[in-house]
């Protein structure tokens, strides 16, 4: 709807000060106590094969923007979402991009590290990207689980759903199925086009991330050093000097 | 999976161990476009950290060191009249003599598998028989594998487990990985309901026995680095972390103790003015001695007169003219400059103290950081950094050879394994990939290297969650002083109630021949027989692993035969503490390849980052907007953080 719209500038932040993980602990939300407000932070993963809309369903969620104009991501690690959850308490979603180009499968664990949900996306309209989806959901689980060891919460978006009304309507049921075997906590039809179900989605991931939240607290670790944080005047200014 | 890669690149990288992915980020980062290649499954080559399932593959790779990968034969038709074709080398020589022993009581009527861990990629590699118990995928909840780490396990050692599946294990017949696996998670169960029925339970305290079935259910636990290093909180490679923001992908711990192996003891060193004062094993004497020498040291270069006729001497005589007792003269030689090595020169010595001085309170009450999950974590940092600037990455990935243009005598193209040519104007390789022929004049030193799990820490404290290191001098004159860096859980790098223990040093044999000896002064070998005979008794090992690593890093370029003038060679790990060989091995290629590129500079402030959403304007593809005027750099917003961030 917005496709038509003229010409628009979007900032992304992809790293305000309160974005990174710096408020984060171990793993864990992070609970910034000011006012009377909670706040969490949560490092969303955004998964899926080349080209099924990851970053379309970014830019829609968090810069109310479609862009059919297929782009990779480039110097951008994430994107920040603030939602107000209720009047106490503020969520701060960290949306990771798979960097685009890291595209063959071979992520980073920096990548995977202290996520604390995902979110693997398939094109209705190309029937092997869905065949990737248990791949791509045994990988996270090899690769990432909670500082309690059981795995993130995933939800699996069927993307593009305006392109192909019908083609899961049938299968609602098989879907529910294959979500339940395969561990995930959701499945929504979504179109990044047409702005449909992502925030549906987004909800249901966080739900279940704040439902799972309490037995995390206790895995905070401490003494862990940032150094970009606890050095606020240092030397490498002098490295800087030169740049 | 993936579709072919492009045909064309600015920089292609083969290898992806820290030099080779700091480069590839510079590149990147820079506006290169880089394709970044490693032939093994996994990222950091050996600068890598496993888990404990990934270390087995690794050793079994290197065991059977038979494995070849099947390549295309088609290659030879894409090199054409005027080119030469320069084969890279398939097998990996880097690593020798590799030797592992386990310890921990093997309880293997069952069989046993990681937790959770899928670990594809290793296992699709090496054994079968491990992919296939990977793939059956049973998930225990954490629930038991905690009720076992807390329990008490009798030992039962059973001639039914397979040895052939197993990496090759020297002085125990049985280990983990068993050929066939079973799904169901009874048998963990049965495990845990622990019956005591061999003997030698009866005796046992009540003590966690960490038996060999829990560090394999526990195995993801472990990130265990091919090599122990440490970073210098004010060394290059922290320097560039922060200057390139890089550290944003990293954590740290700092490591809490320095320790020194004295008269058969270890005992703390102290080494920062309030660990001096707190010392209980100085006397007042000394304490004013050791404060004063340090004070001298940390501006040694204002008092040329103090240390004039000795420069060139050994440190070590240096301080026995010093004010100094044979007990401080020792701390300062072995555990503060860490110069042990008899050649080191009184200059050196003064400068290394002064390094390690100033390192101190950075980040803590030690001069050093280790980096959470492993030093493994450093490359793919940066590897990340290269990949959301556009860097392209396939592991599995090998090259065939590089393709030389006779005339210019300079590299054009690759072509991979699947026969695929793709040109680019700069090559950089790891020395690893270089063919034996073009390595024939090489020589090269090597690493002595051996990682141990024990069950508790050489220095026992009130705090079980100590990182320390340790300089063990050398005993004979030609050998070298061992560095044991000890790891406890919270770096993640081990399971509960385990330590992970790197001992490294310059080889002078094999690393068993070399580090044996210091294994057996700091710890000894678990027995299931062994009854509580003294209360302060050694760590015991569960398992151990004794490998060679070539050290590489002094080679000059002009030892390789026929390098094409734009093919650019990456070394492995060095032997020293610190990773600055690594960051000036990056930056110096870099500058060749790049003279008038800024290198890894921060990357844009977020807020100036400006993305195009408009499809009405299909020229400007990448329409990102970096405008450098007023982007303000990382320190700055640091500042702004709470400084207390850490704690909170």
């Amino acid at each position: 709807m917005e496709t038509k719209a003229t010409p628009q500038r979007i900032v992304t932040r992809i790293e305000g000060e309160e974005g990174s993980l710096e408020t984060a602990r171990q793993g864990g939300p992070a609970a910034r106590m000011q006012a009377p407000h909670k706040e969490h932070l949560y490092k969303l993963l955004v998964i899926g094969d080349l080209g099924v809309g990851k970053t379309s369903i970014i830019k829609r969620y968090v810069h109310q923007n479609f862009s059919s104009h297929y782009r990779a991501t480039i110097g951008v690690d994430f994107a920040l979402k603030v939602l107000h959850w209720d009047p106490e308490t503020v969520v701060r979603l960290q949306l990771w991009d798979i960097a685009g180009q890291e595209r063959f499968g071979n992520m980073t664990r920096v990548y995977y590290r202290e996520a604390m949900g995902a979110f693997i996306v398939f094109d209705v309209t190309r029937p092997a990207t869905f065949e990737a989806v248990a791949k791509w959901k045994n990988d996270l689980d090899s690769k990432l689980t909670l500082p309690n060891g059981k795995p993130v919460s995933v939800v699996l978006l069927a993307n593009k759903c305006d392109q192909a009304k019908d083609v899961l309507m049938n299968n609602g049921l098989k879907m529910d199925q294959f979500c339940k075997e395969h561990g995930f906590v959701g499945w929504f039809e979504t179109s990044a086009k047409e702005n449909i179900n992502i925030d549906e989605a987004s909800r249901c991931l966080v739900k279940h991330i704040l439902a799972n939240e309490c037995d995390l607290m206790e895995s905070i670790e401490p003494d862990v050093v940032k150094p970009h944080l606890t050095s606020p005047k240092v030397v490498s200014c002098s490295s800087c000097a030169k740049s | 999976m993936a579709d072919n890669l492009p045909s064309e690149f600015d920089v292609i990288v083969i290898g992806t161990g820290l030099p080779e992915s700091i480069i590839a980020a510079a590149c990147s980062r820079s506006g290169q476009r880089v394709l970044h290649v490693d032939s093994r499954n996994y990222y950091g080559g050996n600068w890598a950290s496993f888990s404990f399932s990934g270390l087995l593959s690794w050793i079994k790779e290197y065991q059977e060191n038979g494995d070849t990968t099947n390549e295309s034969s088609r290659w030879q038709e894409q090199v054409l009249e005027n080119e030469e074709a320069i084969g890279l080398s398939k097998k990996d020589k880097t690593i020798q003599h590799v030797e592992v022993f386990c310890y921990a009581s093997q309880d293997l009527h069952e069989d046993v598998e990681e937790a959770g861990a899928l670990q594809k990629n290793h296992a699709s590699v090496t054994s079968a028989n491990s992919t296939e118990a990977a793939d059956s995928a049973c998930l225990p909840t954490e629930d038991e594998s905690l009720s076992i780490v807390s329990c008490e396990m009798s030992a039962e050692q059973t001639p039914s487990s397979d040895p052939e599946s197993a990496p090759e294990v020297n002085d125990a017949e049985a280990t983990g990985e068993k050929g066939d696996h079973c799904d169901d998670k009874t048998s963990e169960e049965e495990t845990s309901t622990n019956v005591p029925t061999a003997a030698d339970t009866i005796e046992q305290p009540k003590k966690n026995r960490i038996t060999y079935s829990q560090i394999i259910k526990e195995g993801r636990r472990f990130n265990i680095d091919l090599v122990s290093k440490l970073l210098y909180s004010r060394g290059l490679l922290i320097d560039l972390l922060i200057k390139s923001n890089v550290s944003r992908y990293a954590e740290f711990k700092n490591i809490t103790r320095i320790l020194a192996f004295r008269e058969g003891r270890v005992e703390q060193v102290p080494c920062s003015r309030a660990d001096v004062f707190n010392s209980k094993q100085l006397s007042m004497v000394e304490k004013r001695m050791l404060m004063k020498f340090l004070t001298f040291c940390m501006e040694y270069e204002e008092h040329p007169d103090e240390y004039k006729g000795y420069e060139e001497i050994a440190f070590s005589e240096y301080l026995k003219t010093q004010k100094l007792t044979p007990n401080l003269q020792y701390f300062v030689l072995h555990s503060i400059a860490m110069t042990s090595e008899t050649t080191t020169t009184t200059l050196d010595g003064l400068k290394a103290t002064k390094n390690f001085l100033h390192c101190l309170g950075r980040y803590g009450n030690t001069p050093f950081l280790f980096p959470l999950y492993g030093q493994g974590e450093l490359p793919q940092c940066f590897c990340r950094m290269c990949a959301v600037f556009g860097g392209i990455y396939c592991l599995r990935h090998s090259v065939q050879c590089l393709v030389v243009d006779k005339e210019s005598r300079k590299c054009k193209a690759i072509i991979d394994q699947f026969g695929q040519r793709i040109m680019s104007t700069h090559f950089l390789v790891e020395d690893s990939y270089l063919s034996e022929n073009m390595c024939s004049h090489v020589q090269y030193r090597q690493i002595s290297r051996a990682v141990l799990i024990t069950d508790r820490s050489v220095l026992k404290t009130d705090s079980d969650q100590q990182i320390s290191i340790l300089t063990v001098p050398a005993e004979e004159p030609g050998t070298s002083a061992v560095r044991v860096i000890e790891l406890c859980s919270s770096t993640m790098t081990c399971m509960k109630g385990t330590y992970l223990v790197h001992l490294t040093c310059t080889s002078s044999k094999t690393a068993r021949d070399d580090l044996e000896p210091v294994v057996q002064k700091l710890f000894t070998p678990f027995t299931e027989m062994e009854i509580e005979k003294e209360e302060v008794e050694k760590p015991r090992i569960l398992w151990a692993l004794y490998f060679n690593m070539r050290d590489s890093s002094d080679i000059d370029r002009n030892c390789y035969k026929d390098l094409p003038s734009n093919v650019y060679v990456c070394s492995g790990p060095d032997c020293a503490l610190g990773n600055d060989n690594a960051v000036k091995q990056a930056e110096t290629l870099f500058q060749q390849i790049y003279p008038n590129e800024d290198f890894c500079p921060p990357p844009p402030n977020p807020e100036d980052i400006i993305l195009d959403g408009d499809s009405s304007q299909p020229g400007a593809s990448e329409s990102i907007a970096i405008p450098e005027a007023n982007s303000e750099t990382p320190e700055e917003s640091a500042n702004l953080e709470n400084p207390q961030a850490p704690s909170e």
